[in-house]
């Protein structure tokens, strides 16, 4: 924290050289991702912990209640470089694009065998280079350790705890009118057709982002709750989170905006693999702009339409083309970031990836360390 | 236990609500440590508090490809204590205002007579709601703890008082789409109004719609307490009654919709006139964008749903809503912020 303080504000951007961003720009992208999924809402801090290089109602990104069907340990993610590829498969002209971006880890059978090089691209905090094909065995020694360490307390309700004072006669008349509880486990549809959906414990997450003033980056912040929405303990957490990160680079620590403890990612490789994620969905916009405007006419007054018929193009059709020199309503809303790196194409009329989608982009990276959290809100509806 | 299970069989149609979860925020728990250090320290007043309950979000589980409804949640946040003027609601969610008794010993929060401060809250809810009109206070909750500051332990217990209809509600065949029955120009102005119609920049919790005279596919809406002024001389199957539902279950609507029918019924039964023959048009909002027919596909269910024979409206009915613990009984539940608050378990966490 105090490295954080003593940092400079980062003033120049060049976010596609190095994927960090500066606090303007992290409001920029902020505005963004609230204006295309208003489960984000702009937050303000205690006031003891407003940090003065960020707007004082801007100062971090708040969702509630992500959903978060099952652990990520019983599903053994491990190649996050899956999540990359498909981002880069993404083809804003396909009819059905909306579905490719929601199904980053749909149907995807457990893998059976582990290749060593899948997760080349997203470098690991710590193990760089070591043998990845390891992880799933460090991840079933960390289970192991838990079991151990926890085994009672973990998931068992703390009845002893509770006072002895279950009511049984206050309330008299059997209320039929009342739904028995199907639990939040329950999902209806799913049980009348008979499927086994006993085992889902759908636990939900407080997400927070937050900018690191000395990563330069933003930063995510989890608070979860259990089923039946008692808070998670840290090791509970730990379930949720991808083999590869659990207990290396997602570590319990203060929230900079309030007092309470939260789980976070830390942000030391934030810069490093949002470089790479940019620089693929960059060249994946630009390759895009330039079909626009080598085909047909740029699309004025389509564009302006565009971002509020995602039925037609997906919502990314639509900022795509924003980007390409549409008005939509977020342009007007956000600020224009300052030194918005158009300069560096030859093409000018090729602007690339924008600062205002770092934030979108950003949730799909981290989805792939929470990969059963629903962080990636283009998801959630 | 058994007996009431056979009870609840298929015999009568019964119109059934999902309970409320209360969802409490840690942040809730701490404003709560601070006000009873600083402010509380041994009084055992009843503080107001506020809420929310935001429309019901269904999820697809990318596993299976399963529509997930997740929980009718009331959340409790660490804004509670402070005006809801004050506070920026979440999104589409509907504010409602409560009770907060905390209890200094564990043995006041066991022994206090529960029975009677939950009629206390209800008679309240009547005498403020029922008796004048105004349907602001039909959400009313109560909440008592104890905090046992020292473990970071908080015992709590909700109760979301509803009245109890007597005979209850039954359902006139099964919820269907909204569409089926409101044209999409329809939804797009209910949308409107709920967004438009509540205070304090949340949403409205309950409005009335019904086709334009003039335009049969465009609707006009007016707040709940119109009921009937507005609905009158518009024949009962052109009324509907909107509520923003918190359950996204596909047979089970949210709790505030039992207090809104248990409003109608007293406040309005003379417009109302409700009967097998003539059921109320009920419409549970699940719509958190604005419905239309190529982007979103309204999820809005519909129902007629109807008493059997009307109630004694100059008596009170009977109130129920204490929420069950994990284990479905009524009983208490317990928040344990110690691994998340309590420093020597933090230093413990660090590696």
């Amino acid at each position: 924290a105090v490295r954080d303080i003593l940092s400079p504000v980062l003033r120049e951007s060049k976010f596609k050289e190095h994927g960090r961003i500066t606090p303007e720009e992290f409001v920029a992208a902020g505005d963004f991702l609230a204006y295309k999924f208003p489960v984000w809402t702009w937050e303000k801090a205690d006031p003891s912990k407003t940090r003065d290089f960020l707007p004082a109602d801007k100062q971090f990104l708040l969702t509630r209640g992500v959903p978060c069907l099952r652990r990520a340990t019983s599903l053994a993610y491990t190649d996050a470089d899956e999540d990359a590829e498909r981002m880069v498969s993404v083809d804003p002209s396909s009819t059905n694009k909306e579905d490719e971006w929601v199904e980053t880890h749909a149907g995807r059978p457990p893998p059976i065998h582990h290749n060593p090089h899948d997760i080349s691209d997203i470098p690991d905090a710590d193990d760089h280079d070591s043998d990845h094909g390891h992880h799933t065995s460090s991840v079933s020694k960390h289970m192991a350790k838990l079991s151990i360490s926890g085994a009672p307390a973990a998931h068992i309700p703390d009845i002893d705890d509770i006072p002895d004072m279950e009511e049984e006669g206050l309330e008299g008349d059997v209320d039929d009118a009342a739904a028995a509880p199907t639990a939040t486990s329950g999902p209806s549809a799913a049980t009348e057709e008979g499927k086994n959906t006993n085992l889902l414990s759908v636990r939900t997450y407080d997400v927070m982002i937050t900018y690191d003033k000395h990563y330069q980056t933003p930063r995510i912040w989890l608070y979860g709750y259990d089923e039946n929405r008692r808070p998670l303990k840290p090791e509970q957490i730990f379930e949720d989170v991808s083999a590869e990160h659990a207990y290396k680079t997602v570590t319990i620590e203060q929230f900079p905006h309030s007092s309470l403890q939260a789980a976070s990612v830390h942000p030391c490789k934030h810069a490093e693999v949002m470089k790479k994620v940019i620089e693929r969905f960059n060249a994946h916009v630009l390759d895009e702009q330039r079909k626009a405007n080598g085909g047909l006419a740029p699309p004025s007054p389509a564009a302006s339409k565009g971002a509020k018929e995602p039925s037609k193009k997906g919502w990314l059709g639509g900022a795509l083309r924003k980007v390409t020199g549409g008005t939509s309503p977020s342009t007007e809303k956000t600020p224009e970031p300052t030194g918005t790196p158009g300069a560096e194409f030859v093409d000018d009329s090729v602007e690339g990836m924008r600062v205002d989608f770092y934030l979108v982009v950003f949730l799909k990276f981290i989805a792939s360390i929470v990969p059963t959290i629903e962080v990636d809100s283009t998801a959630a509806f | 236990m058994a007996s009431s299970a056979a009870n609840t069989g298929s015999a009568k149609p019964l119109l059934q609500f999902t309970p409320f979860s209360s969802t409490v925020q840690p942040a809730f728990w701490h404003e709560l440590t601070n006000l009873k250090i600083d402010v509380l320290r041994l009084s055992q007043d009843a503080i107001p508090i506020h809420a929310s309950y935001s429309i019901g979000r269904a999820v697809v589980d990318r596993e299976t490809g399963m529509e997930v409804a997740l929980g009718c949640n009331l959340v409790v946040s660490g804004d509670a204590f402070k005006d809801p003027k004050d506070v920026k609601p979440a999104p589409n969610s509907v504010t409602v205002r409560g009770v907060l008794k905390n209890f200094n010993t564990i043995e006041d929060f066991k022994n206090v007579n529960k029975q009677e401060m939950f009629n206390n809250t209800a008679k309240e809810m009547w005498a403020k709601t029922l008796q004048t009109g105004d349907p602001s206070h039909l959400f009313d909750f109560l909440l008592i703890t104890f905090a046992d500051l020292k473990k970071y332990k908080y015992y709590y217990w909700f109760a979301f008082p509803a009245f109890a209809a007597s005979p209850p509600w039954e359902k006139q065949g099964e919820w269907a789409p909204a569409v089926d029955v409101v044209p999409i120009k329809g939804l797009e102005a209910i949308h409107k109004a709920i967004h438009s119609g509540g205070s304090d920049s949340s949403i409205a919790a309950a409005l009335l719609a019904k086709p334009s005279a003039n335009d049969p596919t465009a609707y006009e809406t007016a707040p709940l307490n119109k009921f009937s002024d507005f609905f009158a001389g518009t024949p009962g199957e052109k009324r509907f009654v909107v509520f923003p539902d918190p359950s996204a279950h596909s047979q089970h609507v949210g709790w505030p919709l039992r207090n809104i029918l248990t409003y109608i019924l007293f406040n309005h039964h003379q417009t109302a006139a409700i009967s097998p023959s003539s059921p109320l048009n009920i419409i549970a909002w699940r719509d958190i964008d604005t419905p239309s027919s190529s982007s979103h596909p309204p999820k809005s269910l519909y129902i007629k749903a109807y008493v059997p024979s009307l109630p004694d409206t100059s008596a009170v009915p009977a109130a129920v809503g204490w929420e069950k613990n994990p284990a479905g009984k009524l009983g208490p539940r317990m928040a344990d912020l110690a691994p998340m608050m309590d420093p020597k378990r933090l230093a413990d966490q660090a590696v």
